[in-house]
């Protein structure tokens, strides 16, 4: 009898679960029922989720990555949007890093862009705990504050009817994150690695944003202007397919194009 | 003139009551996150959101990364609501490992096998109301 307990327990902790699992799913589904409109809500990944999977195939030199200058503010205000969006970036590659100090000065850098832009006071407590965080080398906390910092701006800049200048923070910040995850998979060359640059509905979904913009100086701006044709440029180069072996040639010209975008958005000709 | 002042309060107050349920169902969808903070997953700031009649369906992409984990957690503001949420890849087949639903709750853990894009769908199971409010946030490690 006794024998037969962890038999009974089993049975009884796996009827629980049942009772509490999800209910049954197909196991497929059509997706061509859904709205495009549905669909089409899509959340951009921050820099560490892609980071994460880097240090998990290899020991990527992050401080290598850390740029000097964090670019300048040219008084344009998408330009302003874009660079704050890549000054966050860098804050994830900080955290990588593990460099406090870096980690300081971008949280100081987040709000005098977010001031340039009128959305200083979304973002002041989130710079004092960028700060304190890094000081303590609490570097999961740093990290969602990085996050929470995008989301805040983004949130104040949709609260004052700037939605479209939003995205462009969004886009600045995924245009950095990208140019570093080339930097370090050409590098050291993993299918793997380069599988990550697939992000066709990302991508599929920037260019809508910017194709559709209403502002229409907004539209005509260079920098904008340059973005497009960077993400037309990119688009065939990360495969077809899920899974599909994105070679090395590919990186280096995706890294190519993204260095030079983020050199027009950080320099003050902009 | 009555007239006029409601038809400009009315759209905004309709917002604003579409917001705070969403607030609050993303309270609940953090509280469905929770757990796994502790098994060191980092909570995305970002969300999704939205409100649903019975039986209805609403899918959001997402951009996963092959080399991570995933959980999606969904939680409503209605009591008595039943939710639920599963993960499809790109082909539509059932991506995820395991999933739970425990009333207005529900999750469900992705171990991507390539990287792309994956859709969670959320249904409404259940509900007392004719629209529930709903929010999904996902955790990654």
């Amino acid at each position: 009898m006794t024998k037969n307990i962890p038999l009974i327990l089993a049975a009884i902790c796996l009827g629980a679960f049942h009772s509490e699992s999800a209910l049954s799913a197909p196991e497929s589904i059509d997706l061509s029922k859904f709205p495009a409109a549905e669909v089409d809500n899509v959340v951009v990944p921050v820099p560490s989720e892609v980071f994460s999977v880097l240090d998990k195939l290899g020991t990527p030199n992050w401080r290598a990555e850390l740029r000097s200058s964090l670019g300048k503010n040219s008084g344009n205000r998408a330009q302003v949007a874009l660079l704050l969006g890549t000054v966050i970036a860098e804050g994830f590659i900080a955290v990588e890093a593990e460099d406090s100090e870096k980690v300081k000065d971008i949280g100081k850098e987040v709000l005098v862009l977010a001031e340039a832009i009128n959305v200083r006071k979304a973002v002041i407590a989130r710079s004092k705990s960028i700060t304190e965080k890094a000081e303590a080398k609490n570097w999961r906390s740093v990290r969602t504050e990085f996050d929470g910092a995008l989301q805040d701006v983004r949130a104040a800049m949709e609260e004052l009817g700037d939605d479209e200048l939003a995205q462009l923070v969004s886009i600045g910040g995924w245009l950095r994150g990208t140019q570093v995850l080339t930097s370090i998979v050409s590098k050291n060359y993993s299918a793997d690695g380069a599988e990550l640059l697939y992000q066709p509905q990302l991508l599929d979904y920037f260019t809508k944003r910017l194709d559709g913009l209403k502002n229409t100086r907004l539209g005509k701006d260079e920098l904008v202007v340059k973005i497009r044709k960077t993400l037309a440029g990119i688009r065939p180069l990360i495969g077809k397919d899920d899974g599909a072996k994105i070679p090395a040639e590919n990186v280096d010209r995706i890294n190519k194009m993204t260095s030079e975008v983020i050199a027009a958005i950080t320099s003050k000709e902009a | 003139m009555l007239k006029k002042t409601l038809s400009v309060l009315l759209p905004a107050l309709l917002l604003a009551t579409a917001y705070a349920y969403v607030n609050d169902a993303l309270s609940f969808a953090h509280e469905a996150a929770n757990p796994y903070v502790k098994k060191g997953f980092s909570v995305r700031e970002d969300a999704w959101g939205g409100d649903l009649g019975v039986k209805d369906q609403q899918a959001v992409t997402a951009q996963l990364f092959k080399g991570n984990e995933y959980w999606f957690c969904l939680g409503t503001e209605v009591k008595n609501a039943v939710v639920t949420l599963h993960i499809y890849d790109s082909q539509g087949k059932l991506a995820e490992t395991e999933s739970w639903q425990k009333g207005r709750l529900a999750g469900a853990l992705v171990v991507p096998q390539k990287t792309g894009t994956y859709y969670a769908i959320i249904t409404v199971d259940k509900s007392p109301q004719e629209r529930t409010g709903w929010a999904v946030v996902y955790a990654y490690k």
